[in-house]
């Protein structure tokens, strides 16, 4: 399993391909800002890129040996020097910026949190992303009696 | 795989961004209930080949109703309600948590509020709580964001 911290997955380009980011809208039922077209040069929505980081992006997640019975999306985190265009190709070299579990009576949990820094053609950063995602593994009963941590996360 | 379509959120406002200030709202958005055609090509838009999201007997089976949405919905509301305000490109900072699934059938509405303001440069930056919570009431994430004032 390659979840320990700073272990960094090989350089990949993104390329911002209109007709992906036109299945994303599609499925939002959305657009935007008013008057955006899914074109090259229009800026990428928000919400978009975080799916290098998510399961859709097998290199990495590949790695962690993810059991979809039991792993969750559990948010993100976005920062942006500028917005992404469609068309663009951007080189991202994702990492594990942070791994945490939290032991409970019943559960263990474990805390993956993957970034991407984003660069376009010129080297310049874009945006930084991160996404967290929590696999959970059943304890065996042992009597301990702490109390449960309030566990969320809703998708993936 | 269900017939329903993949009819539109809320319009886009035409008008131009009022100015913020501190505690005012953005306008919500207010999603149609989630559908499986949604459900459908967000997993192709996102290369995700979780069939938690596609497969009722594979949600059953970990103890789920039926399949739930993707994290990216939530996330991507509550972004457009920031973007379709104030535009893609003031949009600085992000972090959205999510709190509890949805399902098929839920309704989505956004709320976000402006809170601090403060100065970067020649830039003022609003910062602003989020919020999406279904049709219950039920908190389905939260986060805060920051974008560069119209």
């Amino acid at each position: 399993m390659g979840a320990t911290i700073g272990f960094r997955f090989p350089e990949q380009s993104v390329y911002l391909d209109p007709t992906r980011i036109d299945e994303y809208v599609t499925a939002l039922g959305i657009t935007p800002e008013p008057g955006w077209q899914c074109a090259v040069g229009q800026p990428v929505p928000p919400g978009f890129l975080m799916y290098v980081t998510t399961y859709g992006a097998d290199p990495v997640h590949g790695e962690f040996d993810i059991d979809f019975r039991n792993t969750v999306y559990g948010g993100m985190k976005c920062e942006f020097r500028r917005a992404a265009r469609i068309g663009e190709t951007l080189r991202v070299s994702p990492y594990v910026s942070d791994v945490s579990v939290k032991t409970t009576r019943s559960k263990t949990l474990t805390f993956i949190e993957v970034t991407c820094e984003y660069f376009d053609e010129a080297g310049e950063l874009v945006a930084t992303e991160s996404s967290s995602t929590i696999q959970t593994a059943v304890n065996a009963p042992s009597g301990d009696d702490s109390v449960d941590h309030d566990v969320q996360g809703g998708g993936s | 795989m269900s017939s329903q379509g993949t009819g539109p959120a809320d319009e886009p406002s035409t008008e131009p961004p009022r100015p913020l200030s501190i505690g005012d709202e953005l306008p919500s958005i207010r999603t149609p209930p989630m559908d499986r055609m949604r459900l459908a090509y967000m997993a192709v838009a996102m290369r995700d080949p979780n069939p938690v999201h596609l497969d009722d007997d594979f949600a059953q089976g970990i103890g789920l109703p039926g399949v739930i949405a993707h994290g990216t919905f939530a996330v991507s509301y509550v972004g457009a309600a920031i973007s379709r305000h104030v535009g893609v490109d003031r949009i600085r900072t992000f972090n959205v948590e999510l709190t509890a699934p949805v399902f098929i059938g839920d309704e989505l509405t956004t709320q976000v509020t402006t809170g601090m303001v403060h100065s970067m440069g020649d830039e003022t930056i609003l910062e602003g709580v989020l919020s999406v919570r279904n049709q219950d009431g039920t908190l389905v994430a939260r986060g805060s964001a920051s974008w560069i004032s119209p």
